[in-house]
């Protein structure tokens, strides 16, 4: 399994994957013409052509039989070209000494904070797939990525994870907020949205601050709250290092995970170390790999040995990054708790 | 004979006992014994007072039984809603929402606290014995204060107000309350309405929300509350909009009752209202009833009297009606049909 930039090649296998995620995954439509571009445009990115404000990093996950079996996607900036909002929960106190009153109120107020932040996003792996580190491989390759080229993002990364949905694909948050400015339900507003027209559609929100005590009960249970299908990619990052400081997606009100970019596990204790190439031995710890390239960037989780100030790795995982013996790559632990196994 | 007059300190008791029995909405009257004694007072200083331009005061009329000395009612009117403590309303307005690319343009009414009808004068504390509910007295007691507001306009605002009592359940429930209210005060509407008619308002700003209520977000049962008129409340409701007054976008923040407004020179009893000299006369009496006042400040009285008059006439009073209202043979007597 390799993780690398996306080619005008993948286009075919992108459609089925698209195609298999289905409506829901607004970021990946399955639209051949669309998909085109934004494989063109990812192309531009890895090659250093586009704006940090323009940058769209599209990952492939493939196997060594060249199969294309899962995305995922790093943007440069969010905001910087049209509005990107979010609310924040915040806090209202209502007190009055008179009467003895206290009440305090959570109440969303709609921001731009996250302006010129990089997100983490459009992750999907085939379903059939989903097994081993497969997942993990996708998603955490883009923070080793971040390691290598800080200068290309922000000070934090986020990730707007999707928020909680009946079987329907109803959001209860959106039901009881963003319809009534909208007067469309929901799947129709984020199909816009995947077209590009979120910040028009934020737009007909009102300004003010709302009262979350006025919305139902179901949506404000579901504040903050991620769909249980995103609930193993917020795992996987929030060992990372990543946490929900209380933004929220004004859509469906699921949580925006963050991380300073330096206080991220994958790159803060990543190294650059020089590739040994030779056996390692079956206990080795898996790690994860970057050939440090920007645009023939290669990245795998394989077994691995510190030694001294070189990584072992064997053939094939030397094949699969492209680079030989005495090639400099920067790594990981792939997991946390090897990561306290190899510091021992 | 029915009369109506300022009020004085010797009503206290029976004043304490139409508080008691008057709708919970309506908040200026409390059953405080205190309170009353300083609205009393407050209202006494008021017609005693020399006003150039409209300030603090409150007239506070009584509705007299002349036979038995009783007191069946009593209404007030404030020189300026919001001169001594904020005056606060619900303005219900459109949000706009619009977006040129996704051809979306509508509005999402929303009810945003506000004070827009500060200085105006404001009707209020209208109660009267159920029994003469409907009838020319209940009539005369509203609308006596729009004729005191005609023979002294100085002392008033060229707009007037009045906040109808809105819809609550025989339990004392209110759906708006427990839809908006509630949340921020965490009491009982009945409660709430109570402390509003004791204490200072300015706690109502400590609590209030202040920031817009989008009205779709609300239950179906608070958003019917929106202008919508306790029962007990219509008839006030319908003799003002005889009056001439109308709804506007303004209901109250605690039930959502609807705001009554109109300009002061509009106003039925105050554009028609017609003075003529009162003449003692034997052969009184008629078929058409007619609104009669002096044109005092603390002997202001009112009656209603059946008569037949034309204009440039004077009006044939017998001495009952005349003493009722304090004249003497050949005063000005201020009228108006019913």
């Amino acid at each position: 399994m390799i993780v690398r930039p996306v080619q005008m090649t993948d286009l075919p296998a992108l459609l089925a994957l698209a195609r298999s995620a289905g409506p829901g995954f607004t970021s990946l439509p399955a639209n051949e013409e669309r998909l085109t571009l934004r494989v063109r445009w990812a192309q531009r990115t890895f090659a250093g052509q586009v704006e940090r404000a323009d940058a769209d990093y599209l990952f492939v996950l493939e196997d060594d039989d060249q199969q294309v079996i899962g995305v995922s996607a790093l943007a440069g900036a969010v905001g910087l070209r049209e509005p990107w909002y979010n609310y924040r929960v915040g806090l209202t106190v209502n007190t009055s000494a008179d009467l003895g009153i206290r009440r305090q109120i959570p109440t969303l107020f709609l921001n731009n904070e996250m302006t010129g932040q990089s997100e983490i996003c459009s992750l999907f792996l085939r379903p059939d797939q989903r097994q081993g580190h497969n997942g993990r491989l996708l998603s955490v390759a883009r923070l080793l990525f971040v390691a290598e080229f800080p200068h290309l993002f922000g000070e934090k990364l986020i990730a707007e994870l999707r928020g909680s949905a009946d079987e329907h694909g109803c959001s209860p948050f959106w039901d009881s907020l963003g319809r009534h400015f909208f007067k469309m339900d929901f799947s129709h507003a984020d199909h816009l949205s995947g077209l590009g027209n979120k910040s028009f559609i934020a737009e007909l929100m009102p300004r003010q601050p709302l009262y979350t005590c006025l919305l139902t009960e179901q949506a404000q249970a579901v504040i903050g709250k991620a769909h249980q299908n995103a609930e193993p990619a917020r795992r996987i990052l929030c060992n990372e290092g990543f946490a929900h400081k209380g933004y929220i997606d004004i859509f469906d009100g699921g949580p925006v995970i963050e991380a300073q970019v330096s206080k991220i596990r994958a790159v803060r204790n990543s190294q650059s170390l020089d590739l040994m190439v030779g056996t390692p031995d079956d206990n080795a710890p898996l790690w994860l790999i970057h050939n440090q390239r920007l645009e023939n960037c290669r990245i795998t989780a394989a077994r691995a040995r510190l030694v001294g100030n070189s990584l072992l790795v064997d053939r094939l995982t030397a094949k699969r990054l492209q680079l030989q013996a005495g090639s400099s790559v920067r790594a990981v632990p792939l997991l946390k708790q090897q990561q306290q196994a190899v510091a021992a | 004979m029915l009369a109506l007059r300022p009020v004085q300190l010797s009503d206290l008791t029976q004043l304490q006992q139409l508080a008691r029995d008057s709708l919970v909405g309506v908040t200026s009257l409390p059953d405080d014994t205190e309170r009353l004694r300083q609205k009393i007072l407050a209202s006494c200083a008021s017609f005693a007072s020399d006003v150039k331009s409209q300030g603090p005061e409150n007239y506070f009329f009584v509705l007299e039984d002349l036979a038995g000395q009783r007191l069946l009612g009593c209404s007030e009117v404030l020189a300026t809603a919001g001169f001594n403590e904020p005056f606060y309303s619900l303005r219900n307005r459109p949000f706009t929402s619009e977006s040129r690319e996704l051809n979306i343009h509508h509005g999402v009414p929303a009810l945003s606290l506000c004070q827009d009808l500060s200085a105006h004068t404001l009707l209020r504390g209208f109660h009267i014995n159920t029994e003469l509910e409907r009838t020319p007295s209940s009539e005369m007691l509203s609308r006596a204060r729009l004729m005191f507001i005609a023979a002294h306009p100085q002392r008033f605002s060229d707009a007037v107000i009045t906040e109808i009592v809105g819809y609550s359940s025989d339990t004392g429930e209110s759906p708006f309350w427990d839809a908006l209210g509630k949340h921020f005060f965490d009491l009982p509407y009945v409660e709430a309405e109570r402390l509003c008619g004791l204490q200072n308002r300015s706690f109502l700003a400590e609590l209030m929300p202040h920031y817009p209520i989008y009205v779709p977000m609300l239950p179906q049962s608070a958003q019917a509350c929106i202008g919508r008129i306790h029962p007990d409340g219509q008839e006030a409701f319908d003799i003002l909009e005889r009056e001439g007054f109308e709804t506007n976008s303004y209901i109250d923040l605690f039930d959502g009752g609807p705001t009554l407004f109109a300009r002061t020179p509009s106003i039925r009893s105050i554009a028609q209202t017609r003075t003529a000299v009162a003449r003692l006369s034997s052969h009184s009496g008629g078929k058409t009833p007619y609104l009669l006042s002096n044109d005092s400040l603390e002997n202001y009285r009112a009656i209603v009297a059946e008569l037949d008059w034309s204009a440039d006439e004077p009006v044939m009073l017998d001495a009952t009606q005349l003493d009722a209202l304090q004249l003497d043979n050949g005063g000005p007597v201020r009228l108006i049909a019913l």
